[in-house]
């Protein structure tokens, strides 16, 4: 994961550790640093000065030549555990006495160097010359081992090591406790925006801990949920009003053309009625003419009863109310297949496994029926009729669809295809009203659905309809 | 280690004198270092810092080859010879060089309370009230000093010295 990505209290945490753990290190390593550098030094310094005390106390050996003196005084070294050699060259430069016995003159340097002490890199040695007055005597030979040392930087680094645990620890435990005063404000408003966003509810607010920065924002969040919560209300209270408005004028308008057909279906019973009257006693009166013309007349009649007859039924889905139960689809599309198709087997039907819906199941009986009846309608002439009914998911709906492979129509008009009274093909090739389709599309968008169609001339169509997830 | 030769060679003439003398050389001059003079005897002018030898010179001129160039406290160093006490002026190491015991013993008593640092390698020395005896063991000159002596002279002998050396006490008879 990204620094950038994790969790502001782990990010303050890690800022915070970061801060405090290169800190110790600078400072344990200057420390270290330090330590080394003058403890090099004062071990140096203390090998020069013991070098000092034993040349002093080995000018008369020289002088007088006793070897045996010379390292009696060498052997004091015994209780300097880190000397591990040193050796008296005389004047001329030759071993004249040394230590510890258990070597030969052969493991020192030849001749006496430059005076001074040197690092090598696992001991320190060098030389001091064996002053009496003003006059060399001699020159003195020192070699020490860096145990000592190694064994101090030893326990300098546990102790480094030590310091850094045990402060990154304390750091990590104060900046557990601190942070807090700084990531909790963050983390309140973080969750109190989630609960607005996630609940819709614009009433919470964040509490106020402090006058700084966070205190700051925690107030502009405040006035922002406030003004949302003020403009939310309004909205829905204007959403509200306009929905009673137009609740109103379309009851207003769905009554009156139920009026509107109710009524005209009176005169037309009357003219039907007296036509049949006239066909019944009158028809021995008739020439051929007025006989073709009582038949049209109650041919119109009958349609324009069809007209009113779905036109009452549109308006009444309209104000049908959706009672929702579980509908096993597969057994409804058998259902209304076997009513429907007359062909006596000449239509093939290709149908899968439909999923259930939870639906009203008289509406979506009628959108099934619809479709069906004018995909057969629109494919019996055809050579082969085939009609095919699947179903998919997409986003979060289910897809049902009918397609077949009939006369079909110029996709161009689609989009006149669900209005009401609207018609691709002539009476005279097709029956119907042209109120299906809308009424299908009706149903279809109180479930919160959606219907469109794809089409060929001459190849046929598809018709599909969409009913959310939840209610399958 | 030093093997020295422990030849008798007594040569007095210009020849190069024995290992063993050349060391005694050595020692005389050395002395100069590790032993303090009262300030009476060595006041702060130019004056020389006189090394004697009374009797036969056995150093030939191995002593002054050591000496030249040398300083002590700031005092130029020079060998004087003498053949007889009374020819002796500002001495302040004599090499004591007489066989005969009782001029020793003479030379001695007639140097006391003279600030002279007496030195010489015959036996009873120090017996005779002598200060410094160089004599030769197990192939090494050894030092035997008379520190009573040595103080009643107001000489002061360093302590590394002292360390090096054998302290003579007069009750015990060597």
């Amino acid at each position: 994961m990204l620094f950038k990505d994790i969790p502001i209290q782990k990010k303050l945490m890690r800022v915070i550790l970061l801060i405090s753990g290169i800190v110790l290190f600078v400072t344990c390593l200057t420390f270290f640093s330090y330590e080394f550098y003058t403890f090099r030094k004062a071990t140096k310094e203390k090998l020069a000065t013991i070098a000092k005390l034993i040349s002093v106390n080995s000018t008369a050996a020289l002088a007088f030549k006793d070897a045996e003196n010379a390292e009696e005084t060498l052997a004091a070294l015994k209780a300097e555990a880190h000397i591990v050699a040193a050796c008296l060259y005389d004047e001329d430069g030759k071993v004249f006495a040394f230590y510890p016995n258990s070597m030969s003159v052969g493991s020192f340097p030849v001749t006496p160097g430059l005076p001074g002490y040197r690092y090598s890199s696992s001991y320190l040695d060098g030389f001091e010359p064996v002053v009496q007055d003003t006059r060399q005597l001699g020159t003195l030979y020192m070699k020490s081992d860096l145990l000592a040392m190694n064994d101090r930087f030893r326990l300098y680094a546990i102790v480094v090591v030590f310091v850094i645990s045990i402060s990154f620890l304390l750091a990590y435990l104060l900046s557990k406790i601190l942070q807090k005063s700084i990531s909790g404000p963050i983390l309140h408003l973080a969750e109190t925006a989630k609960v607005v966003s996630e609940q819709k509810d614009y009433s919470v607010r964040a509490t106020k801990n402090s006058n700084d920065e966070l205190g700051r924002l925690t107030d502009a969040f405040n006035q922002m949920l406030g003004q949302i919560q003020e403009f939310n209300q309004n909205l829905e209270q204007k959403v509200l009003v306009r929905t009673v408005q137009l609740e109103t004028v379309n009851k207003e308008l769905e009554a009156f053309s139920y009026s509107i057909s109710h009524d005209l279906r009176a005169p037309l019973r009357a003219i039907a009625g007296f036509t049949a009257m006239l066909q019944d006693k009158y028809i021995n009166q008739m020439d051929d003419e007025a006989k073709r013309i009582t038949s049209v007349i109650t041919n119109n009649t009958l349609k324009m009863g069809n007209l009113i007859d779905d036109l009452l039924a549109f308006s009444r889905m309209s104000r049908k109310e959706i009672v929702k139960n579980s509908i096993t689809t597969n057994n409804i599309v058998n259902d209304i297949i076997s009513d429907l198709d007359n062909s006596s087997g000449k239509i093939s039907w290709q149908i899968q496994q439909l999923p259930d819906t939870y639906a009203d199941i008289n509406t979506i009986r009628q959108v099934w029926i619809n479709l069906l009846s004018n995909a057969i309608k629109y494919s019996v002439n055809s050579p082969k009729p085939h009609i095919h009914i699947g179903s998919y998911s997409k986003d979060s709906q289910v897809v049902f669809f009918v397609k077949d492979n009939g006369v079909g129509f110029d996709a161009k008009y689609s989009h006149k295809l669900f209005k009401v009274f609207q018609r691709l093909h002539s009476t005279g090739e097709f029956e119907g009203t042209g109120v299906g389709l809308a009424i299908v599309e009706k149903i279809i968008s109180k479930h919160g659905g959606e219907v469109w169609v794809e089409a060929e001339k001459n190849v046929g169509a598809t018709f599909y309809f969409s009913l959310p997830n939840n209610s399958i | 280690m030093l093997a020295l030769l422990c030849s008798n060679f007594t040569g007095t003439g210009q020849s190069s004198p024995s290992l063993e003398r050349r060391l005694k050389a050595v020692f005389l001059f050395n002395f100069t270092q590790f032993v303090q003079w009262p300030q009476n005897a060595l006041p702060a002018d130019q004056s020389p810092f006189v090394i004697g030898i009374l009797g036969p010179n056995p150093f030939g001129v191995y002593l002054e080859e050591i000496i030249s160039d040398e300083k002590v406290n700031g005092h130029p160093l020079t060998v004087h010879y003498y053949n007889q006490v009374e020819e002796m002026q500002a001495c302040h190491i004599l090499f004591v060089n007489i066989a005969d015991i009782k001029k020793q013993e003479e030379t001695i008593a007639a140097l006391k309370n003279r600030n002279i640092l007496t030195v010489s390698d015959s036996y009873d020395f120090l017996q005779k009230n002598g200060m410094i005896r160089l004599y030769t063991s197990e192939n090494k000159i050894k030092i035997q000093i008379n520190l009573e002596a040595s103080k009643n002279a107001g000489m002061e002998i360093s302590s590394k010295l002292l360390r090096l050396a054998e302290i003579f006490t007069s009750d015990k008879k060597d």
